[in-house]
């Protein structure tokens, strides 16, 4: 299977393992940080929310390296597009183009809509595949297992739903 | 400091663009089970970031002597029913929440919505925590310590 971006043959999964294991373990020998994403989205709300929730010292001190590091991956997806073959602005979304076939304005309420679920149920979980996925997992908790196979086993049958039984 | 998180973003990123965990075909496959490669990055991610932790937990400190600290992580019935909706939330985008970033850097547009979703969702999460709290039984908030 060839990746949506530039019809690219992706790289050995051991390959991205590896880094992210590398990313994961650099980041918490130097930065003394756990790893973990959803969290930023918090941590943007809390810039213009006010609520107790946004004023944690969990939350705050995301400002200074959370932040930053969520704008590192925007940076890294510029960096695989213009190395890859240039970057401009798309609409392609492989499958669902094939399968489903909605415009932008579906994709953009489509995508609004599981944005929603993807923040507030990563909030309610406290934590996301890089959280819970990743790093959880490899510090062998138990409430991080729970999510993940929670996650795991509602993707699964999403996508089977969308595409072996609604679009079958 | 914030320079050296914003590289390793972008190392991250890099990752996740080229690997196909950012990609809604590769996303599908996995939930599909018609293809493997995000299951081999997790298990791998997993299986070497795992001992390496061991390793770094024994040792006890960070490349500057500061003493690395991570407190348990108590169980909740959020862990479920989040799982749920965030596992939703992923088949629908084929995005989790790094990937939206990554997706947007790489110029895919509706990416952008899945973002804008997302921190409406995180939003309203906060706003509703004091009502969820109870029912769900989730931790008081710490206002002192964060969980990070």
């Amino acid at each position: 299977m060839q990746l949506i971006l530039h019809d690219m043959t992706p790289i050995h999964w051991a390959v991205a393992g590896a880094v992210i294991a590398a990313v994961t373990l650099t980041m918490l020998f130097v930065g003394n940080r756990r790893l973990g994403i959803s969290t930023g989205f918090e941590d943007a709300c809390g810039l213009v929310l006010n609520a107790p929730y946004f004023r944690r010292s969990g939350a705050l001190d995301g400002r200074t390296w959370r932040l930053p590091f969520l704008g590192g991956l925007v940076l890294g997806g510029v960096l695989s597009a213009v190395l890859g073959g240039g970057w401009e602005p798309t609409w392609a979304l492989g499958m669902f183009d094939t399968e489903v076939g909605w415009g932008p304005t579906g994709k953009v309420m489509w995508m609004f809509g599981g944005g929603l679920l993807i923040g507030f149920g990563t909030r309610l979980a406290g934590g996301c595949t890089s959280g819970h996925g990743i790093f959880g997992l490899s510090n062998l908790e138990v409430p991080s297992l729970v999510a993940t196979v929670s996650f795991m086993g509602a993707g699964v049958v999403t996508t089977n739903l969308l595409y072996r039984v609604v679009l079958a | 400091m914030p320079v050296f998180f914003v590289m390793l973003g972008a190392v991250f990123g890099l990752a996740l663009s080229r690997s196909g965990a950012a990609d809604y075909d590769f996303i599908q496959g996995m939930f599909l089970f018609t293809n493997f490669q995000l299951y081999g990055i997790i298990g791998a991610a997993v299986v070497l970031t795992a001992p390496g932790l061991w390793l770094l937990k024994r040792y006890g400190k960070t490349m500057t002597g500061e003493a690395i600290t991570l407190p348990a992580r108590l169980g909740h019935r959020g862990n479920i029913y989040g799982g749920i909706l965030f596992g939703i939330g992923w088949s629908i985008t084929g995005m989790c929440p790094g990937p939206i970033l990554v997706n947007i850097g790489e110029g895919k547009l509706y990416a952008l919505a899945a973002l804008a979703g997302a921190l409406v969702g995180a939003g309203a999460f906060g706003l509703l925590y004091p009502r969820l709290q109870a029912p769900l039984r989730l931790q008081p908030l710490r206002m002192g310590t964060g969980e990070g």
